[in-house]
């Protein structure tokens, strides 16, 4: 029993998602002990953990569909903002009810996601470089659209994106749920193999039959729907628009990605990802409570918020560092393994050959 | 792969990708041209001395703050601390400096030893442990300007001495800035180690092909963390001397330099995946994103539309310049 | 049943295929022959739908076909494994196999139940021991070429295309992959088998297709032709029937300067245990199949791998290189025939390819003077007889053979003690070839000691003084003087130890 535990241990010890698991593990317990276990585990601040984070978590998932793939996008942040404001902008000027304008904000998160697929894909830009001066086009529609920071959304559903469903079950966890639904049922189809193909190798995969060019469309596709579901979120989250926020999320969710394991590439998995962004979201709530900590414990301490901010972007820069240990055992375990081979070769070729060295 | 020697088959794109691949540089200042051109044609008042000068400072900062970045793009690399290290040597300056002309070297030795560290432990985070560089230049980055804001509870203190601001926006001839005499300094500095010394040769070697590289006995390690820390040294003078230009400080002031010192050296022919690339072209690439910004703030476009040009010019310019190979030959 | 006709593809300023043709009906094995470089290749991949040809026509059951990508060739009925192999090796052996047909139900999801007895059947099948869910970085080179060919086979194709597959294969491999060829002629498909070993064309081919330079020589049943025949349609010339050595006939350790001395070097899973010695003056050969550790040692030696036992020591001194900057100051050099890999600096100019031993070493912020490295590379094209057009356009408008010719000049410009060449002339032509040994003939003659690796035997017999022959990251044999021979030479490449060798000779 415990032989099979162990076993299973180590073979996930060497899958690509093993730092991501061991730092966001790390973090738990570190948010655990300095919040207090019990107020930690409480639904409510779970709750809001979630609630607060979750279209963080959900632009990871984008971006690593796009990491698998072999490309990025670090305007995935700035293109929440565009969901928000083409959904705030749509009910408040056309009238229309706020599915209709859900369905608004991911429609333009999809034609956005098709325009970088075609600067990728088709004109072979640079991921990193296209991506950037898309930075500025959806920046500059954002605020035509919406010149100020206004609009809000009815009651009913922002109560409701807050909700402790039955006081246990908070209602963003459910959104949650259904993204990683989606995304599940994309892995078990062709793309799910496909996809690592093209980003490991393109001509191999092109070799074998599959098109790159189909292949990556469809993740940027799935990108888009995540992008579109994650401002939805946002909206909900916020209950009002805001043309130039979430910016950063395009190179925090790639630093999020990078920690948890993923390569440029085929290489990694969702899981990947997930734990790389928990890991971020935790940290930044232990950082905060950190120093609330210190604020009761030693009278008279205070320091800016700026603080926060720095112990949080030296712990991520300390978790990138962290991903070359895992990279070493994952070397060293490919390396036993064919030198194991090598031996078991030899044996057979001896017992057949007799006398040979 | 393009087939150059069929010409009757060369679409117009190829042509004009033939035309840019030759020089990237004259391009660059073609284009230049005839954006400027453009602007004045549409807003004669842009025609004015004080509008040259400003085009002048500005093209000169970037294209100091271009130079680490042109060599560490040669040599494989990237780096995102630029605009970081810029907005920490200008902080760092005003702070020091403190208006008082004396205190000058102390600045500069100061300036130029953090910046230098931030640059070796850009490298040592690249080369050594192999993380992406750009993932990691852009962490580093977020932890230097974290930083500042910590070291200056946000607001910066002090202001550049009179003398030193005087050293950079005099006016020679009445319309060159005299930051141009510090050109001086560092465009001999780059073009002989990126032409003409040892270090140069063996970094486009190094781009080009590390592999190879290795083999052929060159110690590719220090020549890759050694293009980091040149880089983070020039842009933290370039910070210094901004310093300077804007007299006092803010934290994060410069951050925009990171990419746009990234684009003026892909603009200026250099090749994102390393091996080709002049200081030059990175110049005339600088002038062109000076004469863009310029062309856009005088048509006096409202800001978001600003935003659109800009990110429409900058795609098309990529589509000119920057594309990688297709998989079927 | 299939055919092509003149078919003509250039990169840039190189013609790879020049009018190339070959045609073979069901059931058929047809060799394709030609010398590194002849455009065989460059067929496989058009064939694949990999390489667009810029002219020619392609004909299947009398009907004109294009093939534009993987997809289409798969669909035409060709399955292709390639030399440089198609697998994604981050990726399962099951995933591999199944790529691009995974069986999917009415919403798309794919059946692994179903894949995975498919799989498990053909491994069977191809008797490769490995587990369906292993990655296949995982696995030794010479299974990963089984798992290349059993990808192939198992899409059932009408046309199967075999580059090169065998280079890498242990012999009990090819024995099991030749059953297989054997029961897919049976059911009547038809093979391409582009392969350098020449008697294997004899045992498994029907018909034999010669090309040279891009262009196809001829195409005749394999029984009409003999080993002379087929040497002479690729290479254009008869083999001399007694060629005159100028290597050593007899070798003796007497009175001679010991340069390299290895014992017992170890760095699995590619070297196991390898002494060798190298006296001044020597060219040492080192032969064996692909893949038997030959270009390991070398950089094992050369410092760009780390030892992880055994010694070296260089001219009577005990050395471990911790990186071929050291070796290369110490008097080393290293000439590597993966050019694109590990030599040219394609955007580079012919210049600066030929002065990169300069530019390596000394002070990284000392001056080069321009004039200085143009007088130094001028020389050496002189010297060495490189064709360009300008010494400032980049290596890669030379021709494959001009541009080994400039690695090797980089090198013996910078007179090192001891030269290491790994396969140097792969892909060159055999002027160029003859030319780069006349080279190094000289080199050692004026005391230059020089180790070089080779698959090809000829090249090795002609050349080396001594030669080592590796299989399986050891020894196998160490032929000197008369022991010279092309039988022994192939019997060790191929494992068999030295007593059975002689027993067949």
């Amino acid at each position: 029993m415990t032989l099979a535990i162990k076993d299973a241990f180590q073979r996930f010890r060497r899958t690509p998602a093993f730092t991501g698991f061991s730092l966001f593990v790390l973090a738990l317990i570190l948010n655990a002990a300095i919040q207090g276990p019990a107020k930690f585990l409480s639904p409510r601040s779970f709750n809001t953990l979630l609630a607060t984070n979750l279209p963080f978590l959900i632009v990871v998932m984008g971006q690593s569909i796009l990491l698998l793939v072999g490309t990025l996008d670090i305007s995935i942040g700035i293109q929440l903002a565009l969901v928000n404001v083409v959904v705030v902008m749509t009910i408040q000027e056309w009238g229309v009810s706020f599915w209709t304008g859900c369905l608004f904000g991911i429609t333009a998160s999809l034609l956005i996601s098709v325009l970088l697929w075609v600067s990728v894909s088709i004109f072979r830009l640079p991921a990193l470089l296209a991506s950037f001066s898309m930075t500025y086009i959806i920046k500059g529609i954002n605020v035509l659209i919406m010149p100020v920071p206004q609009g809000k959304i009815e009651r009913v559903f922002y109560r409701t994106y807050d909700r402790l469903l039955f006081g246990v079950v908070p209602f963003s966890l459910l959104i949650f749920i259904f993204v990683l639904l989606i995304w599940y049922y994309f892995k078990r189809t062709r793309f799910g193999t496909n996809i690592y193909a093209v980003g490991a190798d393109r001509r191999n995969a092109f070799a074998a039959g599959i098109s790159p060019k189909w292949v990556t469309l469809q993740a940027f596709l799935i990108k888009g729907l995540f992008v579109g579901i994650a401002g939805i979120c946002l909206t909900l989250l916020t209950a009002s628009g805001n043309p130039i926020q979430a910016e950063d999320y395009g190179i925090k969710s790639l630093s999020a990605c990078i920690i948890g394991g993923l390569g440029f590439g085929g290489w990694g998995s969702m899981a990947c990802g997930l734990f790389g962004g928990s890991f971020l979201i935790i940290i930044q709530n232990t950082v905060y409570y950190f120093f609330t900590m210190l604020y009761k414990l030693i009278p008279g301490f205070s320091v800016t918020t700026y603080w926060h901010n720095f112990v949080s972007d030296v712990i991520i820069f300390l978790g990138l560092l962290m991903t070359i240990v895992t990279a070493k055992g994952q070397r060293e375990a490919l390396r036993q393994g064919i030198a194991q081979q090598l031996k078991q070769k030899k044996e057979d070729f001896g017992g057949k050959n007799g006398s040979n060295a | 792969m393009v087939q150059t020697h069929s010409v009757k088959k060369m679409t117009f794109l190829q042509k004009v990708n033939g035309f840019i691949q030759k020089s990237p540089a004259r391009m660059a200042i073609i284009i230049a041209t005839l954006l400027y051109g453009i602007t004045v044609a549409m807003v004669p008042t842009a025609l004015n001395l004080s509008a040259i000068t400003s085009i002048i400072m500005l093209t000169l900062l970037l294209s100091f703050a271009s130079a680490g970045q042109t060599i560490v793009l040669i040599a494989g690399g990237m780096d995102f601390t630029v605009g970081a290290v810029m907005s920490a040597g200008a902080i760092i300056t005003t702070a020091i400096m403190n208006g008082q002309d004396g205190n000058f070297v102390k600045t500069l030795v100061v300036v130029l030893l953090s910046s230098a560290g931030i640059g070796l432990l850009n490298g040592i985070c690249t080369v050594k442990i192999g993380l992406p560089a750009m993932i990691v230049t852009m962490a580093i980055s977020n932890v230097v300007n974290r930083l500042t804001y910590v070291l200056t509870d946000g607001s910066p203190l002090g202001y550049a001495s009179p003398a030193f601001i005087k050293s950079v926006t005099s006016k020679i001839l009445g319309f060159v800035p005299s930051l141009a005499l510090y050109g001086l300094v560092i465009f001999p500095i780059v073009f002989y180690l990126l032409y003409f010394s040892r270090l140069g040769k063996q970094v486009y070697l190094v781009g080009n092909n590390d592999n190879a590289a290795r083999l052929n006995g060159i110690n590719t390690s220090k020549v890759k963390i050694l293009t980091y820390v040149i880089s983070a040294t020039l842009s933290g003078f370039t910070g210094m001397l901004g310093a300077g230009y804007m007299q006092s400080a803010k934290c994060q002031m410069f951050d925009g330099y990171a990419f746009n010192s990234l684009i003026a050296v892909i603009v200026g022919g250099t090749a994102l995946s390393g091996g080709v690339g002049t200081y030059t072209g990175s110049i005339a690439g600088a002038l062109l994103m000076v004469v863009l910004t310029n062309m856009l703030t005088a048509l006096s476009l409202s800001q978001p539309v600003r935003n659109i040009a800009m990110g429409i010019v900058m795609i098309s310019l990529l589509i000119l310049y920057n594309r990688e190979k297709s998989v079927r030959q | 049943m299939f055919e092509m006709r003149g078919i003509e593809k250039r990169f840039n300023a190189v013609i790879a295929l020049d009018g190339a043709s070959l045609s073979l009906s069901p059931g058929e094995v047809l060799a394709l022959l030609g010398s590194n470089g002849s455009g065989k290749s460059t067929m496989i991949k058009v064939l694949a739908g990999l390489v667009a040809p810029n002219q020619g026509e392609i004909i299947l059951d009398g009907q004109p076909v294009s093939i534009n990508s993987g997809y289409e060739s798969r669909k035409l009925g060709i399955a292709t494994a390639f030399q440089d192999l198609s697998l994604i090796p981050t990726m399962s052996v099951m995933d591999n196999i199944m790529l691009g047909r995974e069986p999917v139900n009415s919403v798309g999801i794919v059946n692994r139940k179903g894949a995975i007895q498919e799989v498990r059947e053909l491994l069977e099948r191809f008797e490769i021991q490995c587990e369906p869910d292993a990655y296949v970085q995982t696995l030794t080179p010479s299974t990963q070429t089984m798992l290349e060919v059993a990808k192939a086979v198992a899409l059932k194709p009408r046309l199967l295309l075999l580059d090169e597959v065998t280079a890498a294969l242990h012999y009990d491999e090819i024995e099991v992959l030749f059953r297989i060829m054997r029961e897919l002629k049976d059911e009547g498909v038809a093979m391409i088998y582009v392969t350098h070993r020449m008697d294997e064309i004899f045992k498994i081919c029907d018909t034999a297709n010669i090309m040279r330079g891009g262009k196809t020589m001829t195409q005749s049943p394999i029984n009409e032709l003999d080993l002379d025949e087929v040497v002479f349609h690729m290479t254009g010339m008869r083999p001399e029937a007694a060629k005159k050595s100028e290597t050593e006939d007899s070798f003796s350790e007497e009175g001679r300067e010991l340069i390299l001395d290895v014992s017992h070097l170890e760095m699995l899973p590619k070297v196991r245990d390898i002494s060798m010695k190298a006296f001044k003056g020597e060219i040492i050969g080192i032969g064996g199949l692909q893949g038997q550790g030959q270009s390991e040692f070398i950089r094992l030696v050369l410092g760009a791998e780390k030892i992880e036992d055994g010694s070296i020591e260089f001219c009577g001194e005990k050395v471990s290189f911790a990186s071929p900057a050291e070796a290369v100051k110490k008097g080393l050099g290293f000439i590597s025939g993966e050019r694109n890999r590990d030599a040219i600096f394609h955007l580079r100019s012919v210049e600066e390819n030929l002065t990169t031993g300069l530019v390596a070493k000394g002070n990284l912020a000392s001056f080069l003077s321009p004039a200085k490295l143009a007088s130094f590379s001028k020389k050496a094209v002189e010297r060495y007889n490189i064709v360009l057009e300008s010494i400032k356009n980049p290596a890669s408008t030379l021709s494959g053979g001009n541009q080994q010719k400039l690695v090797v000049a980089r090198w013996i410009a910078m007179d090192p003690i001891l030269l290491l060449l790994d396969d140097p002339t792969k892909g060159v032509d055999i002027v160029a070839r003859q030319e780069i040994h006349k080279i190094l003939r000289e080199c050692a003659d004026e005391g230059m000691t020089i180790i070089i690796s080779s698959s090809e035997s000829d090249e090795l017999l002609t050349i080396a003084d001594r030669i080592y022959v590796f299989f399986d990251g050891q020894v196998s044999d160490m032929l000197e003087g008369a022991n010279k021979t092309s039988e022994r030479l192939v019997a060790s490449m191929m494992g068999l130890s030295k007593t059975m060798a002689t027993e067949e000779a």
